[in-house]
């Protein structure tokens, strides 16, 4: 029999019930789960991400649980919610049906309640939640998770929905898993021996498939931020690691790789081969753009690209971004407009779709795993710079 | 059996037991709690009320809420025992006020059993089934190992083919007991010892075997026989399972020749 884990008294009290019935709920989940995965004591976060706010995912039992909830808990930590099943102003003329909007208006009222924030974007990181090298969080959203770990250096674990706002109502997290430092070191090396021009997003697919449960090392990767958000996206859909180790070229950062047990190659052919493999059809109901959401970045380079051109095709066309981007680029959405909807608090993934389209297009390698299961529908990946292409003339 | 909470409480009713993993989101009916899962043996059984047993969870963390919609809809099991506790149905059995506990071998438990759960002091008991610790010795030299036929005049397994083996007395440490069967049976107790291995269970009708098993090696193959058994052979370790043996025994040999 293991050791229980320690608790200082002020946890013990919180989990008697001292400081409430929600807060003593949300300790139990804690402190089990640190127990279940043999941790040694709880530490603090400096934020939380959570997940599952889409009426969509959550359904009429997410929504009484967090209501019922809600009465008596308040987050203790800076917390951001996942992207909803609608953008909160325009989910009218996105297609979202009234009584979806009620049911999700509920889920945000939950939330709000217990105090956290109305930023609804699977970037928090562009939003202002963005913790520093070394600090703990306990981040839901895969996507988000890898970025937390590998690209700014902080420490989390890739909770689920429950157990990421049980960890913000408590201030704490359990120590185990991706907190250690023992339990960071890559088990392979990936050599991606070329990307080809836009399909850094299925370069993230084919490294999350290799890598399985592994941490994988990649050496001489050289993406940009935005381009590390759409690769760690993708890797995280197709495996069950939340980290990646990297080296860009000629750096000489020194890294420990003593537990790399395999080195594989992926050949720049075997990318265009799965983008082949996703090439789906030439027409689509719906062009998505923005899984994770789009940065300002991102918005400013594609409506640099079209802002000489005109709409064209009769697909619908969604850029998927953050009320924070959305806000600091209001010039470039101006143009974006004209070519389709730019919507916020949302994305393809966990706005009900399935009700209005049968076939879409997107840039992302994430949206591959989820618009087929999640969206019931035929899917096609293309560049972002061929979706600009179609959608313009 | 003894096994570790995960949700304090206590509880008993009927067990359902499935014996693979269980989404509750989409895998259970929360209108009537009825099992939908086409891959769990259970299917079309309710778990209100019962004690539910599964090795562990599978499938998104919205299973979570899913047993908290179970709990408001009055169709939530009386408890749960898992063989390993995984967040979701861990974070779901504390939401909804379930008693849980994991580290139990749910393949002992069969449908219908009475169950009694003690979340607090993390066990699971079955009123109606008794535990019965017997030792079993397996004898090896020169590379083959004995296997005994039970005779017609044993109270069990009559006929079919067993190491050395026999009950532990109340509060006998376990090698003792092994080596006076194997004194009484083969008339070989001073043995060399060789392996040891943590007891293995094994669930027939309404007992449950709780065999510890022994590796000893022997020099000469010239055994003689008590009224236990009616014949035997020294066979290779990989040709036991060609013999109609008691149960488990092929692990058990396994499991100790590793």
């Amino acid at each position: 029999m293991r050791n229980p884990m320690h608790l200082t008294r002020e946890e013990e009290r919180v989990l008697d019930g001292e400081e409430g019935e929600a807060r003593r709920k949300a300790m139990e989940i804690v402190v089990a789960l640190g127990e279940i995965y043999g941790a040694k004591r709880l530490i603090p976060i400096a934020s939380a991400q959570v997940s599952g706010a889409s009426f969509k995912t959550i359904g009429d039992a997410g929504i009484k649980f967090l209501e019922d909830f809600s009465s008596g808990a308040k987050v203790r930590v800076r917390t951001t919610v996942n992207p909803l099943g609608l953008d909160l102003k325009r989910w009218e003329s996105m297609g979202v049906d009234e009584q979806f909007f009620s049911k999700q208006a509920r889920i945000v009222r939950a939330y709000e309640s217990m105090g956290l924030e109305p930023i609804y974007t699977c970037t928090p990181y562009l939003s202002g939640n963005r913790p520093r090298r070394g600090q703990h969080v306990a981040w839901a959203e895969s996507s988000a998770t890898v970025f937390a770990n590998s690209v700014l250096g902080a420490m989390t674990n890739r909770e689920g929905g429950p157990s990421a706002l049980a960890a913000a109502i408590v201030g704490k997290t359990a120590e185990y898993g991706l907190h250690l430092k023992e339990n960071r070191a890559p088990k392979v090396k990936i050599t991606l021996e070329g990307i080809p021009d836009g399909l850094v997003p299925l370069a993230g697919y084919v490294v999350g498939k290799i890598a399985g449960n592994r941490i994988p090392f990649i050496e001489n990767l050289n993406l940009s931020h935005d381009q590390h958000k759409s690769f760690g996206a993708a890797m995280a859909a197709t495996s069950a690691v939340s980290m990646y180790v990297y080296r860009k070229r000629g750096s000489r950062r020194k890294l420990d790789i003593s537990q790399v047990e395999e080195c594989i190659s992926i050949p720049a052919s075997e990318l265009r081969d799965c983008a082949e493999g996703f090439r789906g059809q030439d027409s689509w109901d719906l062009v998505a753009i923005g899984c994770p959401h789009c940065s300002p970045a991102e918005l400013r380079g594609m409506a640099k690209k079209l802002k000489d051109r005109k709409p064209a095709g009769d697909s619908e066309v969604w850029f998927c971004t953050s009320r924070r981007a959305y806000s600091a680029c209001r010039k470039e959405v101006g143009i974006l407009r004209k070519f389709g909807k730019v919507i916020c608090d949302t994305c393809m993934v966990v706005a009900p779709i399935e009700k209005m389209y049968k076939t879409t297009v997107s840039d992302s390698g994430k949206a591959m795993v989820y618009l087929p299961t999640l969206g019931k529908q035929r899917t096609s990946f293309r560049p972002t710079s061929a979706l600009l292409e179609a959608i313009s003339r | 059996m003894p096994g570790r909470k995960i949700r304090a409480g206590t509880a008993s009713g009927k067990a359902v037991v499935c014996s693979a993993p269980i989404s509750f989101l989409g895998g259970v009916d929360p209108a009537n709690g009825k099992i939908l899962d086409a891959d769990c043996d259970a299917k079309g059984l309710s778990v209100a009320g019962r004690v539910l047993c599964f090795p562990y969870g599978k499938g998104s963390t919205v299973g979570s809420y899913a047993m908290y919609q179970l709990r408001l809809n009055g169709m939530a099991p009386a408890a749960i025992v898992n063989s390993s506790a995984e967040p979701i149905v861990a974070t779901g059995a504390i939401i909804a006020e379930i008693p849980m506990i994991a580290g139990i071998d749910v393949s002992l438990i069969r449908n219908s059993d009475d169950a009694v759960v003690c979340a607090d002091e993390g066990t699971l008991e079955l009123p109606n089934v008794s535990e019965k610790h017997v030792v079993t010795n397996i004898l090896r030299c020169k590379g083959r190992i004995l296997l005994l036929k039970r005779s017609n005049s044993v109270g069990s397994y009559r006929g079919q083919w067993a190491g050395v083996s026999g009950y532990m007395e109340p509060h006998e440490p376990d090698e003792s007991a092994a080596r006076r069967e194997l004194e009484e049976e083969v008339g070989l107790g001073r043995s060399k010892l060789v392996n040891k291995i943590p007891p293995e269970r094994f669930r027939d009708a309404d007992i449950v075997w709780c065999v510890h098993p022994f590796l000893f090696d022997v020099k000469d193959q010239s055994i003689s026989l008590d009224w236990e058994h009616q014949a035997y052979e020294w066979v290779l370790p990989e040709d036991v399972a060609k013999y109609p043996t008691v149960p488990g025994l092929q692990k058990i040999v396994c499991r100790l020749l590793e």
